[in-house]
């Protein structure tokens, strides 16, 4: 078997977030579901628009977050399968040289499927637990009658087997398109580097500079990934922060959670990845006598601005979607708190991150200091 | 001169303990070229990485002129191998993502030498220098990494089997770079191999048996890279 159970799980981190976007998913479309079920039985004052905002809201908040997730996933998984291919170059290419198809090879890759399946089985079982806590918190005001959960064999199929189904076929169909290159590429594990600038340009760069560049440039989707990091930390913790007032204490939570799990799961798998892919140029510029913090710099330090733009982006993007929520979809509740651009929350949550963002750096400097150069070139 | 006593170095513990060098004495002389020869497992690499600096011995010392660096930390352990050493290994450990010039440039920095192209050209390679190294054949690979090592103009120069990859044309090629810009720059150097046939362009021959020296000798007449067998 060319892929086996063991990669599978080295998904772990499509699997959390899998996991997080089925369990707001089904949180919200469930409830939408069995609210819009009892539309008629809604009487008390104010109940029929409190009852608009709140199917508006779980639909854009379904959509929202299921739909960063989803892509999130989808381009985790293809990195994955990419990073699969390049490293294990020389046994796929074996492979290709004794007569195998792409696609013989290839349909191995259904196994990431499998985490797929695994976190959405999770989340979903997750927030039907939670189900209960939740109509009862969406109705605190008893603006609605009592509603009961109720399981929904069509969500659960969309969900849970919809996406374990898709996510397979796409890490097969993609490893199929990645194992179109030449057998001898892939033997001599020759990878693209595209990222040549017009020559005059780097021509006279110094080389640590260029090798910052360079590692930054290589592998496209990790600084997708850094900045998403940031991205979903500026934004969930920002969000939480100003949603105390709009929404209930539970929420900020929840949403608060999740942000953290997913920036600090995606943080985590990039910078790994980052050292992993630069090892042996790290073995091989300790040996010439570059010092520690010099490698740590190159290697990490590109990272840092592209984080950072994350960070501006999450404010921004967290900034426009309460406004839309406060404006649009609750403008005909009354007693909406009014809502300005928290200064505070920003400030703290930027400070937050900061201290965050350079413990990690720091972690992974440490460990870069501890690779052996030995055991790097014994491999 | 670089002095080194009774150094011993063992890898794994309890039972599975292996005991790779066994008390090794000898000395080296600046702008000297030492060949070191032995049957594959005889601990040639070992020793290599423990007089470069890039592995510690467990007991034993290593004394370039007055400076023992079995006694450095390692930040100026590091800082020792960047201001005197050059290394060259069979598998030649480019940059895969840089050019030739920039793997050059690599050592070149570490030296704040500005004349890299110079050595570019002295290995033949200036036409080649914006390509990738996946893009070279072996040799050309191999002298891209003479080119980077000698490119920080290392005091002391270590090849580990440096034509191990190589065929006879391309490895008697490298091999005539090296020697040349031995003359030129006086460095000295440390080659471990298994091909007894390139001992006869040293000056000093140096054989290790299972962890010790079994003997060293001193060439009267040297050949050069095209005189000898392969
Ligand atoms: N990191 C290590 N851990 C355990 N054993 C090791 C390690 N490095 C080397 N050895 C063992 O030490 C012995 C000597 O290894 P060394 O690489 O020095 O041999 P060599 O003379 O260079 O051989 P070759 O000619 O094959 O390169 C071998 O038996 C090897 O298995
Ligand atoms: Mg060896």
């Amino acid at each position: 078997m060319v892929v086996g159970m063991k990669d599978a799980l080295k998904l772990i981190g499509i699997s959390i977030i899998a996991c997080c976007a089925v369990f707001v998913c089904t949180l919200f479309l469930n409830y939408n579901i069995d609210i819009t079920a009892m539309k008629n039985e809604i009487t008390a004052a104010g109940g029929v628009e409190m009852y608009n905002a709140i199917v508006s809201t779980g639909k854009v908040v379904a959509a929202v977050s299921g739909g960063c997730l989803a892509v999130t996933s989808v381009i985790m998984l293809m990195f994955y399968v990419k990073n699969y291919i390049d490293t294990h170059g020389k046994e796929l290419g074996i492979l290709k040289a004794l007569g195998y198809s792409d696609f013989k090879i290839a349909k191995h890759f259904w196994v990431f499927g499998l985490s797929v399946f695994v976190g959405c089985a999770l989340g979903y079982a997750a927030a039907f637990l939670y189900l209960p806590s939740f109509y009862e918190l969406q109705n605190a005001e008893h603006l609605f009658p009592e509603i009961k959960v109720q399981f929904h064999p069509f969500l659960a199929f969309l969900l849970v087997v919809v996406p374990a189904i898709s996510f397979a076929a796409l890490a097969v169909i993609y490893a199929c398109f990645r194992l179109k290159t030449p057998v001898l590429d892939l033997l001599k594990e020759k990878r693209e580097y595209k990222a040549k600038l017009s020559k005059k340009e780097t021509k006279d760069m110094p080389f640590l500079k260029e090798l910052t560049r360079s590692t930054v440039r290589g592998i496209k989707s990790l600084v997708f990934f850094i900045a998403f990091s940031a991205f979903c930390f500026s934004d969930m913790v920002q969000m939480s922060m100003s949603m105390k007032d709009l929404s209930s204490e539970t929420m900020a939570i929840m949403i608060m959670m999740i942000g953290l799990i997913l920036a600090f799961m995606t943080l985590f798998l990039s910078l790994s990845s980052v050292v992993k892919a630069n090892t042996k140029t790290i073995a091989m510029m300790r040996v010439f006598g570059y010092q520690h913090s010099d490698c740590s710099k190159a290697v990490l330090g590109g990272y840092r601005p592209v984080s950072y733009i994350g960070f501006a982006v999450g404010t921004a993007y967290q900034y426009f979607l309460l406004r839309i929520m406060v404006d649009i979809v609750f403008a005909d509740v009354e007693n909406v708190p009014e809502y300005n651009f928290d200064f505070t929350a920003c400030a703290i949550s930027l400070v937050l991150f900061i201290i965050t963002y350079e413990l990690f750096m720091y972690i992974y400097s440490q460990r870069i200091k501890k690779l052996s150069i030995k055991s790097v070139m014994l491999e | 001169m670089i002095a080194i006593s009774e150094i011993t170095k063992s890898y794994g513990n309890g039972d599975g303990k292996t005991q790779v060098l066994k008390g090794i004495t000898m000395q080296i002389n600046e702008g000297d070229f030492v060949v070191v020869l032995g049957a594959s497992g005889s601990g040639k690499s070992t020793f290599l990485n423990v007089i470069s600096g890039l592995e510690r011995p467990d007991s034993g010392s290593v004394t370039y002129g007055s400076l023992e660096i079995t006694k450095l930390s390692d930040s100026k352990l590091t800082r020792f191998r960047k201001d005197n050493i050059g290394f060259i290994f069979q598998q030649y450990y480019l940059l895969q993502n840089m050019t030739v010039e920039k793997n050059v440039r690599m050592g070149a920095e570490l030296a704040d030498n500005g004349d890299y192209r110079e050595i570019i050209t002295a290995v033949g390679l200036e036409d080649k220098s914006k390509k990738y190294p996946s893009e070279l054949s072996g040799g050309e690979q191999q002298r891209v990494s003479v080119a980077r090592a000698l490119a920080k103009k290392p005091k002391v120069l270590f090849l580990d089997e440096p034509t191990g990859a190589l065929d006879e044309e391309t490895g008697r090629q490298v091999l005539d770079y090296i020697c040349k810009l031995h003359k030129e720059y006086g460095f000295t150097i440390v080659m471990v191999t298994h091909n007894q046939n390139i001992a006869e362009m040293a000056n000093t021959v140096v054989k290790m048996n299972s962890g010790k020296i079994s003997e060293i000798s001193v060439n009267k007449v040297r050949k050069t890279a095209y005189e000898i067998g392969w």
